[in-house]
């Protein structure tokens, strides 16, 4: 190596301070698996829903509103933070890694390590900013009226939450759970999200007497008080504003339609060059890149709200400002929605008339969303080592080789497939995630698509594990 | 027993494994160190799975050990109820204290 000076040799002091969870020296059973995620699982549960100690209020718009669904973050409560600190330092880990601005030798476990440390250092780092900043910027009440101490608390929870965070996520990452800790919390928090639409008994008075939140609550509540069935029905199937019955049938069939697709793969036959005989495929999945198009689409989104709302605050006369959002608080939750601008044309019209109304909105809508996801597929076969390129090295690395083609003419075959299907399966995925967004889904497209592909990777990882399980005791 | 432990595999290889495709570029070495151990204890057919999810591997990070602070799994879930159990804590005295200092 070039010697010299390298970044990460700077992490080496902390190395000894940060946690880490012990490898599992032992094959841990599946039972004990499913033990270990199952406790990991009530944890983070808990843990949304146990409010702050300290803060004073949580009232008013909620600049994070929209990014809430990828980060798993609760507002007011210990998980404030979510997966941020891990999911932010990890993407900048692999930017700075892939962009080659610190230079990683994977072959080299020291290296290996010290990027890992990197990238929890940088995790808890990152925890500890965002509880200063969260505290000083008055989301809980001003500093003055918290009080010192009541601030320092607030910033310790929020960091101790970081630190278990990342530590729950090693724990299942390390192979005594099911599955990765992140991919975990993001799809609990969206199925709590929609079984809370679906079955909450909480009541709002809208006007027309006290209404259930729930949508099949309401249902029941209607069909059982009212005298006029019919209208009863109607009502529970269309209200606006609350959880309707069909919400919830969108969302079932959205589900449905994407585990669907999730089978569709074309399949490479590959043969071991030495060892005789071995045969084996490699297929190429409809969703090559998962749901990966989904959150960064979301990320770039939810980061242009953010930027634009902070703007609009501020100087909410400029014209370049105007141009990126307009915002007005919603009458109903007292979120702001954007109304105009860039950030109004790239949201999800709230309903089919509302296309109707605006056919210019709906159109740059699906436009956006698809061609967005589409090249956000195809970048990241590129950054993630997942391109033509790199699955023929790997191929090679491991002496397979397909039958009935030149070695040098791998990479060429595969470039056939993979680019096409990330870019296919992206705009695929941009599709269903408008088509959720238009049917109106409970917990928007983005969170149902993103909860869906992370549901069925844990239900293969599922399958997998029963059968090495049963291979195991000799079946 | 050998034969029967590839079978299963093989059925079930067709379903994603993160394996070769999608591996970030940090842990590629090992994964294919770990495709290379896993073939080697199987029989005539072994199934490389892959083409799946590299989103699932942008969200593996820790996945090797680094020397640290070791702590075992057990101490990780202990420590977290204990933090749960703290804030709680502080919310029944925060509430208890007000109380007093109100009467």
């Amino acid at each position: 190596m070039g010697g010299g000076f390298r970044v990460l040799h700077l992490v080496r002091p902390f190395l000894s301070f940060l946690p880490e969870v012990q490898s599992a020296d032992r094959k841990i059973p599946f039972r004990e698996k499913v033990i270990y995620t199952v406790i990991s699982l009530f944890i983070f549960l808990v843990c949304s829903q146990l409010p702050l100690y300290g803060i004073h209020s949580t009232t008013g718009a909620d600049p994070f509103y929209w990014m809430r669904v990828i980060l798993a973050s609760n507002r007011g409560t210990v998980m404030e933070l979510g997966i941020t600190p891990i999911v932010t330092s990890g993407m900048v880990m692999q930017l700075l890694a892939g962009s080659k601005i610190i230079e990683v030798d994977n072959n080299v476990r020291e290296d290996r390590a010290l990027l890992n440390g990197a990238q929890k250092l940088l995790g808890i780092l990152i925890a500890i900013g965002e509880a200063v900043a969260y505290v000083l910027s008055g989301m809980y009440g001003s500093v003055g009226q918290l009080g010192v101490g009541n601030a320092i608390l607030i910033i310790l929870q929020l960091c101790f939450a970081g630190i278990i965070v990342i530590c729950l996520d090693e724990l299942l990452q390390k192979g005594y759970g099911l599955g990765s800790g992140i991919s975990l919390f993001i799809a609990t928090n969206i199925c709590e999200n929609i079984i809370w639409k679906a079955f909450s008994p909480t009541t709002i008075n809208s006007g027309r007497g006290a209404e259930f939140e729930g949508a099949v609550i309401a249902l029941f509540h209607l069909l059982i008080t009212r005298t006029d069935k019919v209208r009863a029905l109607r009502e529970a199937f269309y209200r606006q504003n609350l959880p309707n019955v069909t919400n919830l049938l969108a969302t079932v069939l959205i589900f449905l339609i994407v585990i669907y697709f999730q089978g569709f793969r074309v399949v490479l036959p590959v043969r071991s060059k030495n060892a005789r005989g071995q045969q084996g495929s490699y297929p190429i999945k409809l969703f090559y890149t998962s749901n990966m198009p989904i959150i960064l689409q979301s990320a770039l989104v939810s980061n242009l709200y953010f930027i634009s709302q902070l703007l609009h605050r501020r100087y909410s006369g400029n014209f370049l400002v105007n141009l990126l959002g307009k915002w007005k608080e919603s009458e109903y939750s007292g979120q702001s929605i954007p109304v105009g601008g860039l950030a109004y044309y790239i949201t999800a019209p709230s309903s089919l008339s509302d296309i109707l109304a605006n056919p210019f909105h709906g159109l740059f809508y699906i436009i956006f969303m698809l061609s967005a996801c589409a090249l956000f597929s195809k970048t990241w076969i590129e950054v993630s080592g997942s391109s033509a390129k790199d699955v023929a090295k790997q191929l090679k690395e491991q002496q397979m080789v397909m039958p009935g083609h030149r070695e040098s003419n791998l990479q060429k075959e595969l470039n056939r497939y993979i680019p096409t299907a990330a870019a296919f399966g992206g705009i695929c995925i941009g599709a269903l995630t408008v088509l959720a967004d238009l049917m109106g889904a409970i917990g928007s497209g983005t969170g149902i698509l993103l909860a869906v592909t992370i549901i069925y990777q844990y239900f293969e990882t599922f399958e997998k594990e029963k059968a090495s399980e049963l291979g195991f005791f000799g079946f | 027993m050998v034969r029967g432990s590839s079978q299963s595999q093989a059925s079930s290889g067709t379903t994603s494994r993160p394996g070769i495709a999608g591996m970030a570029p940090r842990g590629s070495a090992a994964a294919t160190a770990g495709m290379r151990r896993r073939r080697l204890g199987s029989g005539s057919s072994s199934d490389m799975g892959g083409g799946g999810g590299s989103g699932a591997n942008m969200l593996r990070f820790y996945t090797e050990d680094a020397p640290g602070l070791k702590i075992s799994p057990t101490v990780v879930l202990v420590m977290s109820l204990c933090f749960i159990g703290f804030v709680t804590a502080l919310h029944v005295v925060g509430k208890f204290y007000r109380y007093r200092s109100e009467a």
